[in-house]
């Protein structure tokens, strides 16, 4: 007798979003009513919070706008573009281009650490931990509700290691990973490209720090990537860069410090874009000024772009198409604003590229449509996205070579096996060296990690029969399994990752920051000044009250709106330093009123007294 | 096979046909089986893609995100299968290699009894091949080996045609040993080629950056 089950339904776990976590710029999305939305993530409602996480000497955390100030104050303790550092290791060649940060060395330590005040150094993990986290908090009061999965979009170029922290990071921020989606595809999805249409596409996705290119066709509902390619190392910053190189070099700086790097890379930021629409400009760090037209923008940024070309050709290869075979492209990131990249583009593809949608909100809204159908069942039977895995997997071999097992541009989930045998009697134990890129030898690649397996039962050398899974999921992240064939036995494997944290290390990180209750500090330093500013406008009300008559009344006007504002900003913000601020703010406003009330004060108590009275109290 | 959630007799396929939940691959099922073909030479390009978009569209992890671990566990396994099944069927050279796995012969294998040696004449003829190539690369030459590879991808396309019309005559009688070893032979001289015309791909992105 067959017994029918009903399925539970799960219970629904709040809201899930999408999440564009950029190199400049973050964004949080979600599907409302039917239509994709960039939700609230900066102060003021701005829908870009920039990717900037400042560290105060109390422990406090600020992101976003507020930090991207701080910047030229405190260039080493606030980090910008964390995303160039996800995933690589302190000697990195990325790692060490021009930047202001100070680097905690620890000999042989494979994750890049920051040094930065208020406590311990940061790894890019715990970084953009934070700028998650403060994306989670904005959905959630928007929302009023928990969210607690979301689709996290990632360079389709990232490599495992990349991939791994970024989903550590949302971990850390108390987030479920539904998926890890490319960017491109993300941006294809966005598009609509719906049910409905069919075609081959191209997405040139140059956004703050990475650059991807995509070929992807539409076929009956089916989303599927033909090729990728990139660079996972250049983008809309390398054309600041360029520009800072040059201001540095006009003005004879070979050793700029920190803070004037910092400086001076927001105001080349600004100079380009402003040459969107300018023939010229100028930038002024201090009293330096550096001026260029963008005829030289353009020849400083020639071979940058150049490079991008390398890779859309390789896709288009890969993919087996030409430009005529495509049926659009898509624009997506910030840095296709330049002129020069649009030129570029059209040129190469022979086409006007497609980029009505801002090309700086879509890859969120793309992945906030993939939350909806991952977590909405009344999606069912929607779009489908098959994607690819970017670069080949493989083993070292006898003589540090290569062995590719997962070939690049394999559609993902993909899976592969080979079987090892021992060299030794006995043997117990055995290592693999798992590598990913497309050279020959192992050293010119990227090592990802090595898998020990234990447990082979012992047999004479060659005898056994080690049959290694090697699975990459839809994630684009690989896992390893292992099994002795002949007596079926599982090994246990440990896998230490080569540039990443492995799951011990996250899991403490995710203890310690409950324990040190980083949000206990947040919380009691904003407690602190809400009761300072209640005290700051309870005076000011009486002192309004009592003496109002002594303010003209535009000057009533002023102290009452700086008054409100304050009021509003004790009563909404969750950022104590915006507050503290604000506070100091409120103090400067009505100090010339404080000052009138103590000379009245003063003058009614001096009537009818004698000055030398009053000189012997006052020494 | 016994459908875990319902018992019932699934016989291996993707979805229990009582309950509908998915389930495990069958032991032993072949990528002909994914996609309910028989061994076969020749395949429909345009049915095979059809049936992969809709194979994909039912088993993939993106279908099963908020399912319990165990079918989820279940779905990657199914979609990397059916991913590799399709890779393998849709391509000609690996569609006829892996017929050829099927009847014990191992391309890949160094040694035991499923490898094949190639006559040592076209051993010759590779080598004097390479050796052509490497000196037009030394040369920058790029259009001596763009010519040269334009007659290797025709002795390619034609050992690849040998070696299916061999494995036609193998499929309709197994006994054909003469049939095996052409088939095996012909497939081997095409993956030489076919290494060939890579290395003068790799000459030409060279020649581009």
């Amino acid at each position: 007798m067959s017994f029918l089950q009903i399925h539970d339904p799960l219970k629904p776990k709040g809201r899930a979003v999408g999440i564009d976590l950029g190199t400049t710029n973050s964004l949080v999305a979600a599907v409302i009513q039917g239509r994709p939305r960039a939700l609230p993530a900066d102060e003021g409602d701005a829908l870009l919070l920039p990717s900037v996480v400042h560290y105060a000497k109390d422990g406090g955390v600020v992101t976003g706008r507020r930090a991207r100030a701080l910047a030229p104050e405190y260039p080493t303790d606030t980090i910008i573009s964390v995303k160039r550092f996800m995933g690589r290791s302190p000697d990195d060649p990325e790692t060490r281009k021009l930047g202001p940060y100070r680097f905690a060395s620890a000999p042989g330590s494979k994750v890049v650490r920051f040094e930065v005040a208020g406590g311990n150094p940061v790894t890019p993990i715990e970084v953009s931990g934070e700028i998650l986290r403060a994306l989670k908090r904005r959905a959630e009061s928007y929302f009023a509700s928990a969210v607690e999965q979301a689709v996290i979009t990632v360079p389709a170029y990232f490599d495992d290691a990349q991939r791994q922290a970024t989903r550590d990071a949302g971990r850390l921020a108390g987030l479920e990973v539904l998926r890890l989606l490319n960017e491109p595809t993300a941006a294809a999805l966005a598009y609509g490209l719906d049910k409905g249409s069919q075609g081959t596409f191209a997405v040139y996705d140059l956004g703050g720090g990475t650059f991807d290119i995509s070929i992807l066709k539409l076929v009956d509902g089916v989303f599927e990537v033909k090729s990728t390619a990139g660079d996972t190392a250049l983008g809309g910053d390398d054309f600041d860069r360029a520009i800072a190189l040059r201001a540095l070099e006009a003005w004879g700086i070979g050793d700029p410090s920190p803070a004037l790097v910092q400086e001076l890379m927001q105001a080349a930021r600004t100079a380009k874009e402003a040459l969107t629409h300018e023939e010229r400009t100028e930038l002024a760090v201090g009293n330096q000024r550096f001026a260029f037209s963008r005829a030289q923008f353009e020849e400083w940024i020639a071979p940058i772009i150049q490079r991008t070309g390398l890779s859309c050709r390789r896709a288009m290869r890969d993919a087996r198409v030409t430009p005529e075979d495509l049926d659009g492209v898509v624009l997506v990131g910030g840095a296709t604003r330049v002129p020069a990249v649009r030129r570029f583009v059209a040129e190469l593809f022979k086409k006007e590229p497609l980029g009505d949608i801002d090309p700086d909100q879509v890859v969120a809204l793309g992945a906030a449509v993939q939350a909806d159908i991952l977590t909405n069942s009344e999606r069912e039977g929607e779009v489908l996205l098959l994607d690819v895995i970017p670069l080949s997997l493989g083993l070292e071999t006898m003589g540090g070579v290569v062995e590719k097992l997962i070939p690049r541009n394999t559609t993902i989930p993909a899976g592969a096996a080979q079987v090892f045998t021992t060299y030794k009697d006995g043997q117990t134990g055995m290592d693999i060296h798992v590598v990913q890129g497309e050279r020959e030898l192992v050293q010119d690649n990227r090592s990802l990690a090595r898998f020990t397996l234990r447990g082979i039962p012992p047999l004479p050398a060659g005898v056994a029969r080690v049959e290694v899974r090697f699975q990459v999921d839809a994630n684009g992240i690989l896992s390893v399994s292992a099994k002795e064939q002949s007596t079926g036995v599982e090994q246990s494997i440990t896998v230490t990752p080569s540039h990443g944290l492995t799951d011990e290390q996250i899991e403490q990180m995710l203890l310690d920051s409950i324990e040190h209750a980083e949000d206990d500090i947040q919380l009691r330093q904003l407690r602190e000044q809400q009761v300072e500013a209640e005290r700051v406008l309870a005076d000011l009300d009486r002192s309004l009250a009592e003496h109002g008559a002594l303010l003209s009344p535009e000057e009533r006007a002023r102290v009452e709106e700086v008054a409100s504002t304050t009021r509003e900003l004790a009563r909404t913000t969750s950022d104590h330093l915006a507050l503290k601020e604000a506070i100091a703010r409120l103090d400067e406003v009505t100090r010339p009123f404080a000052e009138r009330i103590m000379n009245k004060a003063i003058q009614s108590a001096l009537a009818g007294h004698a000055v030398s009275e009053f000189e012997r109290k006052e020494r | 096979m016994e459908c875990w959630n319902c018992q019932a007799e699934t016989h291996g396929a993707p979805f229990c046909p009582a309950c509908g939940k998915i389930g495990a691959r069958a032991p032993g099922a072949t990528w002909f089986d994914v996609f309910g073909l028989t061994p076969t030479v020749d395949v429909d390009a345009a049915a095979l893609d059809a049936k992969f978009r809709e194979l994909s569209l039912k088993l993939h992890p993106d279908r099963f995100a908020t399912a319990d671990a165990r079918e989820r566990r279940l779905s990657l396994e199914q979609t990397s299968a059916l991913n590799t099944a399709y890779q393998t069927l849709k391509d000609p050279a690996k569609r006829v290699a892996y017929l050829l796995s099927l009847h014990g012969v191992d391309l890949d294998a160094d040694q035991g009894e499923g490898r094949v040696t190639m006559a040592p004449e076209f051993l010759m003829e590779i080598m004097e091949l390479r050796e052509a190539l490497d000196g037009a690369r030394q040369r920058r030459d790029l259009d001596a080996a763009l010519r040269m590879a334009e007659e290797v991808k025709r002795r390619k396309a034609a050992a690849l045609d040998e070696a299916m019309a061999a494995l036609r005559t193998l499929l309709s009688n197994p006994d054909a040993g003469e049939a095996k070893r052409t088939a095996a032979q012909a497939l081997g001289q095409s993956r030489y080629f076919a290494r060939f015309l890579q290395e003068v791909e790799a000459m030409e992105e060279e020649a581009l950056a």
